[in-house]
C-alpha cells in the first residue's frame, strides 16, 4: 500500500525493557487498547503504533515491546538502537527482575553512548502490593542514583499506565527540541546526533 | 458507514513464514463474517485468519518476504491501512527448528494454519495445568500404580487418572497453585468451547449450506447406484489403486535417482569432512619436513580422537597408513634426537614431540613398530657420546697437527699458540659449552618436563656427567702434563700427547702454562655457576690444583735455569754495605727469587673461586717448593763455585814471590782488566765473602721473603743452602789458602839458608833475620789483598797461614844440628818476634808449634833472655806498622 508520509505529526519511539513476566506487554496492551491480559504469552518483538494527543499536540507514539525472556538477549542490541525513550520495567513481586533493570540500563547506555536519553523505572503489578518483593525505599533510591523517574504501575488496574507513557514521551520531545536548538556549538553532541538521525531515516 | 480499520499493533512484528501473528487495530470488523480480507506483505492470509474481536485478529502470515503493510479489508469500513509494518524473513530449516512449510512427507507435524504447535517433536510436553514442575523433580515415594491399581498417568490414555497425573507430577505443588493450574485449564477449554460454538453460529449459512450440498450428494449417489451397480466405491478404489501404482511407476526412476543423488551427496559431505584425515599422512610429511612438530600431535591426536575407535574399512586403512607415517617420523625424529651438535631446545622439542606421539600410538597397531622408551634419556646419552667423540677428535686433531709442525718447523711459527695450548683451550671450550647442556637437558627430565614410559635414572645421569668432566681432565692432563719428568704419571692416562716430546718443544710450552691454567679455570668459573654436584666440580678443582703446583714448580724450574746463568751478571762490584766482599750476586738472585714469587702468587698462590689454599691443601706442593728453593740456592753456590774457580789466562802467575830468592817479581801491569779489574784471587776472596753472607744472613733473609709471600717457612731448604755455602766456604777456603800460604811458606827455608847461612856460626847483631822479616812482609801482604776485599775473611784466612808458617818454623828449627850461643838467641829473636806479631791470628796449633819450636832451640839463660827481650823490643818499635796491621782482627 502506499508508503506513510514523511512529514507529519512528530513520532516517538520508545521501547519497552524489562525481563519476561514482569508485564511490558500488559502495559502496552493497556495503553494502546485498555484491555488487560491475563495469559502470560513470551514476547519476541512486537510493534505498536498509534496518534496520540500529547499536552494538545497530536504526536505519534511508537512502541517496541521486546523480549525479556533471556533466549532472545542477543537480539536486544538491534533494537534498543532505533529507541529515543526507554521504559524498564520489573515487577515489585519479583526481586530478581529488578536486579536485572541494572543490566538493562548498562546494555542501554552502552548501546546509545548517551547518560541522559529518555529513561523512567517502571515498578509494575502495584496492584499486587501485599506480595511485594522490592521495596519502595530500594526501588527510589535506584532511579536516584540513575537519576531517572521513579514510578510504579498496574497494567491490570491501569494505574499510571497513561502517566509512564506520557512522561517519557514529553522527555523525549523535550529532548529534541533541546537537540534542534543546539547548534554547532557543541562539536561532540552534533555528531552523535547526525549519527542517531541517520540510523532514524 | 463505518471507519476504515487500522492496523495499530503486530505481535511480534517479524517472523518468518507461517509466523501466528496477533493484530491488533481499530474498526477491525463487527463480527467473524465482516472480515473480508487480510493481506501481510502484499499475500492474502485471510485463510488463516480468526476474528477476535473489533480490535484484534489473529492469523498466520504468507509466503511473502521483506516489509510490508497489513491491510485488513472490512464490509462495514472498507480496505484499511496500518501504521506498522510486518518483516517477513525467510530462515533456513533445520531438523530443530518449527516451521510452517515443512517439505517432508513423513512428517506427523500437522499442516494446519491454525493451530501452532508450540513444541517440536519429542519435545517434553508442557504441563496442562500451566504450571513449571520444578520442585517435583522428585519422584513420588510411593508406588502409584498400588493406589491406581486401574488407572494411567498419560493424559492421552483411556483410562487417565488425574489422581495419578497430580500425585506424579505435582506432589510438590502448593494448593494454590494447583487452583490456579485448575483456572488455567478452564480457561483453556472456554476458550476452545467458545471458539467452537461461536464458530458454528457465525457460520451458520455456510454450514446450511453445507447440509444442502450432502444432500444433493447422496441423492447423485443414489442415481448412479441405481446406474452402475452399488459398486461404485470399488471402482473408485481400484482407480485409485492403479493410479498409485502407475505414479510409483512413474516416479521409480525419479526417486531412484534422488536416492543415490542423495546418497552420493551424503558420501561426499562426510568425505569433506574427512578431507582432514584423508590429507593428514601427507601433511604429517610436511609437517615433519618443516619441523612443525607441534601441528602433527595436534593433528595426530585429533585423528585417533575422531577416528581411533571407528571401525569403518576406509577409515581404518587410512588411519592405519597415518599410523605408519607417524611411525616413520618418530624413527626419523628419534634419529635426528641423537644427532648433533643441535641446541638444546631443539631436542626440548623433539622429545616433547617423541612422548606425546609415543602415547597416542601407545595402543595401536604400529605401536609395536618403534619403540623409543625414553627419548629424553636417549639424547642425554646421545649428548654424552658426542662430548666423548668431540673430546677425540680435537685431541687427534690437534696432535696430529703438532706432529706434523714438528716435522716440518721445529716448534711451530713464532707468535702463534703451541697446538698443544690450542688443545687444551679446545677442550675447556668444548667442555663449558656441551656439559652445560647435558645438565641442562638433565635437569628438564628429571624435573619431569621431558619424563618418558620409564622411570629416570639419576644414577647413571650422575654417572655421565662425573665422566664427562672426568674425560676433560683426563685430555688437559694429557697435554699438559705429558713429558714432564712424570713418565710414571703418563704410564697412568688413557690417553697421551703423541707428540711434542721434545725439550724446546716442552719448554716452548711451559710458557703457556699460565694460559692454560686461565682456560681450565674459565670453563671451570662456567661449570661452578651449573649448580653440579661437588663431586664433579671436585674432579676439576683437583686438576686444576695440579695444574697450579706444575705451573708454580716450572717457574721455579725457570728461575732455577736463570740463576745457573748467573756468572754471567756478575760485576764484582762491591753491593752489601755492612759485609764488604759481598757482590751484586745475591742482590740478582733475591731479585729473580722475587719476580718468581710474584709471577707465582698472581698464577697460581692465589685461590680464585671454588679453590682452596694451594700450600694448605698440599704437602706435594709444598715439598715441590722447598725442593726448589733448595734447588735454586744450591745452583746458587755452584755459581759462585764455578765464579771462583775461573782462572784466565792473565791469572796465571804467582803474586808472592820471594824477593830474597831472587824471582823476577810479576809485572803489575799485567794484571787483567777482564773482571773490573780484580785479580783472580781477589774473585776468590768475593767468592768467599759471598760465600760467608750467604751462610750467614742471605739464606735465611731469603727464607723470609717465601715467608712474606705466604709460603711456610722453608727452614729445610734454607739449612741445606746454608750447609752448602758452608762446604763451599770451606772448600774455596782451603784452595785460597794453599795457593796463598803454599809460596809463602815454601820460601821461608831458602831465604834462612840463603848466603851458607849456618845456625851455629852466628853473631848476634840484634836484627832480624831477613827470612823473618820477609815472612812477615809477605804475610802483611796476603793481609793486605785480604783486607782491601774483605776484612771479614782475614781471621778464616790468615789463621790456616799462620799455622803453617809456624810448623814449617818449628819443623825447620827441629832440623837444625846445632845452634851456637849467637844461634840461639837470633833464632830466639826471630820466631818469637814472629809469635808476637801474628799472635792475633795464632790457634792452639800455632802457638804450640811456636812453642815447639822455641823449646827445640833450648833454654837460655836468664842474661840472654833479657838482651833478647831488649832487642824484641827495638825491632818492634822498628817494625812497628807491620805488627800494628796484624793486630786489626777485621771482625
Ligand atoms: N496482577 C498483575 N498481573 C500482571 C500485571 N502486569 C502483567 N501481569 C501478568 O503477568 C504476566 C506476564 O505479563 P506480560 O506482560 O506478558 O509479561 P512481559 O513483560 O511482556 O513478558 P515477556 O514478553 O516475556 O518479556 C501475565 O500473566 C499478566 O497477566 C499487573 O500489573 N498486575
Ligand atoms: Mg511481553
Amino acid at each position: 500500500m502506499s508508503k506513510k508520509p514523511t512529514t507529519g505529526p512528530a513520532l516517538h519511539k520508545v521501547i519497552m525493557v524489562g525481563s519476561g513476566g514482569v508485564g511490558k506487554s500488559a502495559l502496552t496492551l493497556q495503553f494502546m487498547y485498555d484491555e488487560f491480559v491475563e495469559d502470560y504469552e513470551p514476547t519476541k518483538a512486537d510493534s505498536y503504533r498509534k496518534k496520540v494527543v500529547l499536552d494538545g499536540e497530536e504526536v505519534q507514539i511508537d512502541i517496541l515491546d521486546t523480549a525479556g525472556q533471556e533466549d532472545y538477549a542477543a537480539i536486544r542490541d538491534n533494537y534498543f538502537r532505533s529507541g529515543e525513550g526507554f521504559l524498564c520495567v520489573f515487577s515489585i513481586t519479583d526481586d530478581e527482575s529488578f536486579q536485572a533493570t541494572q543490566e538493562f540500563r548498562e546494555q542501554i547506555l552502552r548501546v546509545k553512548n548517551d547518560e541522559s536519553i529518555p529513561f523512567l523505572l517502571v515498578g509494575n503489578k502495584c496492584d499486587l502490593n501485599d506480595k511485594r518483593k522490592v521495596p519502595l525505599t530500594e526501588c527510589q533510591g535506584r532511579a536516584q542514583q540513575w537519576g531517572v523517574p521513579y514510578v510504579e504501575t498496574s497494567a491490570k488496574t491501569r494505574e499510571n499506565v497513561d502517566k509512564v507513557f506520557f512522561d517519557l514521551m514529553r522527555e523525549i520531545r523535550s529532548r529534541k527540541t533541546e537537540d534542534s536548538k543546539s547548534t554547532s556549538g557543541r562539536a561532540k553532541d552534533k555528531c552523535k546526533r547526525r549519527k542517531l538521525k541517520c540510523i532514524l531515516i | 458507514m463505518a471507519p476504515q480499520p487500522v492496523v495499530t499493533g503486530l505481535s511480534p512484528k517479524e517472523g518468518p513464514p507461517g509466523t501466528r501473528i496477533t493484530i491488533r487495530g481499530e474498526f477491525l470488523g463487527t463480527r467473524p463474517s465482516d472480515l473480508i480480507g487480510l493481506s501481510i506483505c502484499g499475500c492474502d492470509c485471510l485463510l488463516s485468519a480468526e476474528w477476535k474481536s473489533p480490535n484484534k485478529i489473529i492469523a498466520h502470515t504468507g509466503p511473502a518476504k521483506g516489509k510490508g503493510d497489513i491491510i485488513v479489508t472490512t464490509i462495514s469500513g472498507g480496505i484499511g491501512t496500518s501504521t506498522i509494518q510486518f518483516r517477513a524473513y525467510h530462515e533456513t530449516i533445520g531438523p530443530m527448528k518449527e516451521s510452517a512449510v515443512w517439505v517432508e512427507e513423513s512428517s506427523i507435524q500437522s499442516l494446519a494454519w491454525g493451530r501452532r504447535n508450540m513444541a517440536p517433536v519429542g519435545y517434553t510436553q508442557e504441563d496442562p495445568l500451566g504450571l513449571s514442575i520444578e520442585g517435583n523433580d522428585k519422584k513420588f515415594p510411593e508406588d502409584i500404580r498400588d493406589i491406581f491399581p486401574e488407572g494411567n498417568g498419560d493424559l492421552s490414555q483411556e483410562n487417565f487418572s488425574p489422581g495419578w497425573f497430580l500425585l506424579e507430577n505435582h506432589h510438590a505443588t502448593s494448593f494454590e497453585d494447583l487452583k490456579a493450574g485448575l483456572a488455567y485449564i478452564k480457561r483453556k477449554v472456554e476458550s476452545q468451547k467458545e471458539g467452537q460454538l461461536s464458530f458454528l453460529k457465525s457460520n451458520a449459512g455456510s454450514v446450511l449450506d453445507q447440509l444442502d450440498t450432502l444432500m444433493t450428494i447422496r441423492s447423485k449417489i443414489k442415481e448412479d447406484n441405481k446406474l452402475f451397480g452399488s459398486d461404485t466405491l470399488k471402482d473408485l478404489e481400484n482407480t485409485i489403486q492403479s493410479s498409485i501404482s502407475s505414479s510409483s511407476e512413474i516416479f521409480r526412476d525419479v526417486l531412484e535417482r534422488r536416492e543415490k543423488a542423495d546418497s552420493t551427496r551424503a558420501a561426499l559431505t562426510t568425505l569433506n569432512r574427512h578431507k582432514f584425515l584423508f590429507c593428514l599422512p601427507n601433511s604429517v610429511d610436511r609437517c615433519a619436513e618443516a619441523g612443525e612438530y607441534d601441528i602433527i600431535v595436534n593433528d595426530y591426536s585429533r585423528a585417533r580422537n575422531l577416528f581411533g575407535k571407528v571401525d569403518i574399512p576406509i577409515f581404518c586403512k587410512v588411519l592405519e597408513e597415518v599410523d605408519i607415517r607417524i611411525l616413520n617420523i618418530r624413527r626419523k625424529l628419534h634419529q635426528q634426537l641423537v644427532q648433533l651438535p643441535q641446541s638444546v631446545e631443539q631436542q626440548k622439542k623433539i622429545i616433547k614431540t617423541l612422548i606425546n606421539l609415543e602415547i597416542q600410538q601407545a595402543d595401536t597397531k604400529a605401536a609395536d613398530g618403534f619403540q623409543a622408551v625414553d627419548p629424553a634419556w636417549d639424547a642425554i646419552e646421545a649428548r654424552a657420546k658426542y662430548l666423548e667423540a668431540t673430546f677425540k677428535k680435537a685431541c687427534s686433531q690437534y696432535s696430529l697437527k703438532d706432529a706434523n709442525s714438528e716435522k716440518s718447523k721445529y716448534g711451530g711459527e713464532i707468535g702463534e699458540l703451541p697446538n698443544r695450548v690450542v688443545f687444551c683451550e679446545e677442550i675447556c671450550e668444548i667442555a663449558a659449552s656441551q656439559l652445560p647442556d647435558i645438565w641442562r637437558l638433565g635437569q628438564a627430565y628429571f624435573a619431569g618436563e621431558l619424563r618418558g614410559a620409564s622411570d629416570p635414572k639419576p644414577g647413571d645421569f650422575k654417572k655421565i656427567i662425573l665422566t664427562g668432566i672426568e674425560k676433560m681432565c683426563v685430555y688437559l692432563r694429557s697435554a699438559i702434563f705429558y713429558a714432564f719428568d712424570h713418565r710414571s704419571i703418563r704410564s697412568m692416562f688413557p690417553i697421551t700427547w703423541p707428540t711434542g716430546g721434545s725439550t724446546q718443544a716442552l719448554s716452548q710450552f711451559l710458557v703457556y702454562l699460565p694460559q692454560c691454567l686461565r682456560f681450565i679455570r674459565i670453563a671451570y668459573a662456567s661449570l661452578i655457576q651449573l649448580d653440579l654436584p661437588s663431586e664433579a666440580l671436585d674432579i676439576i678443582q683437583k686438576l686444576i690444583d695440579e695444574v697450579r703446583i706444575f705451573c708454580l714448580s716450572s717457574f721455579f724450574k725457570r728461575a732455577i735455569d736463570k740463576i745457573k746463568k748467573l756468572n754471567e751478571s756478575e760485576t764484582w762490584v762491591f753491593s752489601v754495605e755492612d759485609f764488604p766482599g759481598v757482590t751484586v750476586l745475591p742482590s740478582v738472585l733475591e731479585k729473580i727469587i722475587v719476580e718468581t714469587l710474584e709471577e707465582g702468587q698472581n698464577v697460581c698462590m692465589n685461590p680464585e673461586i671454588r679453590e682452596n689454599n694451594l700450600m694448605d691443601a698440599h704437602p706435594d706442593a709444598q715439598r715441590e717448593v722447598s725442593q726448589r728453593l733448595q734447588d735454586m740456592l744450591i745452583a746458587f753456590c755452584n755459581v759462585i763455585e764455578l765464579l771462583a774457580y775461573q782462572i784466565n789466562e792473565e791469572d796465571a802467575h804467582t803474586p808472592i814471590v820471594s824477593q830474597l830468592i831472587g824471582f823476577p817479581n810479576a809485572n803489575q801491569d799485567g794484571f787483567s782488566c777482564r773482571y773490573s779489574g780484580l785479580s783472580w784471587e781477589q774473585r776468590m776472596l768475593c767468592c768467599l765473602a759471598n760465600c760467608l753472607y750467604c751462610d750467614k744472613s742471605f739464606f735465611s733473609y731469603i727464607g723470609s721473603v717465601f715467608v712474606k709471600f705466604g709460603y711456610p717457612t722453608p727452614k729445610a731448604a734454607v739449612d741445606s743452602g746454608r750447609t752448602h755455602a758452608n762446604l763451599l766456604f770451606s772448600n774455596l777456603l782451603e784452595t785460597y789458602v794453599e795457593h796463598k800460604g803454599d809460596p809463602l811458606v815454601g820460601t821461608i827455608e831458602p831465604s834462612m839458608y840463603i848466603g851458607h847461612f849456618q845456625w851455629n856460626t852466628v853473631e848476634f847483631n840484634g836484627k832480624l833475620r831477613p827470612y823473618a822479616q820477609e815472612c812477615c812482609d809477605n804475610l802483611v801482604g796476603v793481609y793486605s789483598e785480604i783486607f782491601t776485599i774483605s776484612p771479614l775473611l782475614l781471621h778464616a784466612i790468615l789463621e790456616p797461614i799462620v799455622q803453617t808458617v809456624a810448623e814449617e818454623l818449628a819443623r825447620l828449627v827441629s832440623c837444625v844440628q846445632d845452634f851456637n850461643k849467637g844461634g840461639v838467641i837470633q833464632a830466639n829473636v826471630d820466631i818469637r818476634l814472629l809469635r808476637d806479631a801474628l799472635k792475633l791470628f795464632s790457634n792452639d796449633t800455632a802457638k804450640s808449634y811456636f812453642a815447639e819450636a822455641l823449646e827445640v832451640i833450648g833454654t837460655v839463660s836468664a842474661d840472654d833472655n833479657r838482651k833478647i827481650e831488649d832487642t824484641l823490643k827495638v825491632i818492634k818499635e822498628q817494625m812497628s806498622l807491620q805488627i800494628l796491621c796484624f793486630s786489626i782482627d777485621g771482625l
